[in-house]
C-alpha cells in the first residue's frame, strides 16, 4: 500500500470522517481520494488546494510560518487540511459529528509522510 | 458561418484560400498583410513546416472597415496544399463562408490543380455544404511567367471554372490580383450575407 | 468583457469573478468569437480563436483517429501563465473556451468553475433560437460603393 494510501485510511477511520483526499495547493487538482458517495472530492481538492496557497501566502506577508492545519467549520460539518510537503496537502470533509481531535492527529501525522 | 453582432454592428466572415501545393496561398495574405495598414490587420499567424510549407494553416484577421454601419472584419485562411494533410485541409474549412481557389498557371500543374479542386468538393461534400452554393472565386496565380509555361486565363477558366464563377489573373509575389480577387469574393459573401441566408 | 448574445453575459461574469482567470475566449468550433473578457485588441482575439480552434478541431481528431473518446480539456502549464483549452456542448451548437490564467489561481479552480460556467451557459440559453435578424435593406445598396472605398479600385 503506497504512504498516500495509508494516509487517507487512517484518516477515514476517524469516527464521522465522510471522505479524504490528497491534492496539490498549486494545481488544486486530486492526487488521491478516498470519498464517501456525494462527496465531491474535485471542488474539495480545488478549493481547499487554493485557500492553503492562500493562507501560505498570507502568513508569509506577516512574516510568520505557513500553517500547520486548518480547520474550517460550517453548519453541516468542517474541512479540515494538513499541508505537507512538495505542495500536497491532506483534506479531510468531516460531518458535524466528527472526532476532529482525532483526525487532526492523524492527520498531522500523516502529513508529515507525504511527498 | 458568418457571425453579425446586431448590438456591437460588427460582421464576422471566414474566408479560405484553398488549392494545390505551392500555388500561392500563403502569398497571398503576406501580399494582403503587407498592403493594409497595421490598424486594420491583426498578426499574421503561419502555422508552417521548417521549410516554410503550411502546415496547418496561415490565419490574418483584417478589418475591412464599416459598411451601412456594421464593422466588417474578415479572417483569411490558407490550407496546407499537399495532398497528405486533407485532415487538416477539412479541419480548416470548416464553417468557411467563401473560398478563394489558388490554381497555379504553369501547364505542368494542371492535374493538381483538378486533384485539389476535386479535393475541395469532396471535402466540403464530408460537411454537408454543396460547393455550387457556397461563394467562391477563382485565382489563376502565376500568370507573370512566360507564356509556354503556363496556360492562359481563359483556358483555365475552361479547365476548372465549371460554374462559371468570378475569376481572376493574378501575380501573388507582385500583388497582381491579390486585392481584385479578395474584393470580389469578399462581395459575393456579404452579398449573401445581406440576402439573409447565412446570418447566425 | 463582449458578449455577441447577453444571455452569456451573466454566467461569464460569475467564472471571470470566481476563477480569476486573466483571459476568457468563447467561440464556437470554427473559431468565431462569441464573446470575450480581457483581449486588447478585437484582431488578437480572432487569432487567439482561430488558434483555439484549431487545436481543439486538430486534438479531436487525433481522439478519433485513436478509437478515443474526445478530450474533455486541453491544459497548458506555463510558467507565469497557464491556458485551459476545452470545447462542450450548448444549445447553440459546440462551442470552445480559451482561459488563460496566472498564479493568482489554479488550473483546479479554474476548470471546476469553467465547469459551472458550461452548465449555466447551458442552463441559461434560450430554447427557442432567436429569428435571426436582417440586414438593412440599404447594405447591398451601399455595399459596392463601401467596397470601393475600402479596397480603393
Amino acid at each position: 500500500m503506497s504512504a498516500a494510501q495509508v494516509a487517507l485510511d487512517r484518516v477515514t477511520r476517524v469516527p464521522g470522517v465522510r471522505g479524504a483526499l490528497i491534492a496539490s495547493s498549486t494545481d488544486g487538482l486530486v492526487v488521491a481520494e478516498q470519498l464517501m458517495d456525494g462527496v465531491d472530492g474535485r471542488a474539495a481538492a480545488a478549493l481547499t488546494g487554493s485557500l492553503v496557497a492562500r493562507l501560505a501566502r498570507t502568513t508569509a506577508g506577516a512574516g510568520l510560518r505557513a500553517p500547520v492545519f486548518l480547520h474550517l467549520r460550517g453548519e453541516g460539518g468542517s474541512i479540515l487540511a494538513a499541508p505537507g510537503t512538495d505542495g500536497l496537502v491532506l483534506v479531510a470533509v468531516a460531518g458535524p459529528e466528527a472526532n476532529v481531535g482525532l483526525a487532526r492527529l492523524e492527520m498531522l501525522n500523516a502529513a508529515g509522510r507525504l511527498g | 458561418m458568418s457571425l453579425v453582432n446586431f448590438t456591437a454592428r460588427e460582421i464576422t466572415c471566414k474566408l479560405v484560400y484553398y488549392g494545390p501545393g505551392r500555388s500561392g496561398k500563403t502569398t497571398n495574405l503576406q501580399y494582403v498583410y503587407g498592403r493594409v495598414p497595421e490598424g486594420r490587420r491583426g498578426r499574421m499567424v503561419s502555422l508552417a513546416t521548417q521549410t516554410d510549407r503550411t502546415l496547418f494553416f496561415d490565419f490574418l484577421p483584417l478589418e475591412l472597415g464599416s459598411i451601412s454601419g456594421f464593422t466588417t472584419k474578415f479572417q483569411l485562411y490558407t490550407v496546407p496544399g499537399q495532398s497528405y494533410y486533407n485532415a487538416t485541409r477539412k479541419l480548416v474549412l470548416q464553417g468557411a463562408d467563401g473560398v478563394v481557389f489558388v490554381a497555379d498557371s504553369q501547364a505542368r500543374r494542371f492535374d493538381d490543380n483538378l486533384e485539389s479542386l476535386q479535393n475541395l468538393q469532396d471535402n466540403l461534400l464530408s460537411q454537408g455544404v454543396d460547393v455550387r452554393q457556397l461563394p467562391v472565386a477563382f485565382q489563376y496565380n502565376k500568370q507573370d511567367l512566360p507564356r509556354d509555361l503556363i496556360l492562359t486565363p481563359e483556358e483555365m477558366d475552361d479547365a476548372l471554372n465549371f460554374r462559371a464563377v468570378q475569376s481572376f489573373s493574378a501575380d501573388a509575389l507582385h500583388g497582381s490580383g491579390v486585392f481584385e480577387t479578395l474584393r470580389g469574393i469578399s462581395e459575393q459573401v456579404l452579398k449573401r450575407l445581406a440576402a439573409g441566408t447565412q446570418v447566425a | 468583457m463582449r458578449a455577441l448574445e447577453p444571455w452569456v453575459e451573466a454566467p461569464l461574469q460569475a467564472f471571470l469573478a470566481e476563477s480569476a482567470a486573466r483571459l476568457t475566449l468563447l467561440m464556437t468550433s470554427s473559431g468565431q468569437v462569441v464573446a470575450q473578457h480581457g483581449f486588447g485588441r478585437s484582431l488578437d482575439v480572432m487569432t487567439a480563436a482561430a488558434l483555439g480552434a484549431g487545436i481543439v478541431a486538430s486534438t479531436e481528431e487525433l481522439a478519433r483517429l485513436m478509437g478515443a473518446p474526445k478530450f474533455e480539456a486541453l491544459v497548458h502549464h506555463g510558467g507565469h501563465q497557464s491556458c485551459l483549452l476545452a470545447a462542450f456542448a450548448t444549445p447553440r451548437g459546440r462551442w470552445i473556451g480559451l482561459v488563460v490564467f496566472g498564479q493568482e489561481t489554479s488550473v483546479g479552480i479554474v476548470q471546476l468553475f469553467f465547469d459551472q460556467l458550461v452548465q449555466q451557459l447551458t442552463d441559461s440559453a434560450p430554447r427557442e433560437q432567436a429569428p435571426a435578424p436582417r440586414l438593412a435593406e440599404n447594405f447591398e445598396h451601399e455595399l459596392d460603393a463601401s467596397l470601393r472605398a475600402l479596397f480603393g479600385r
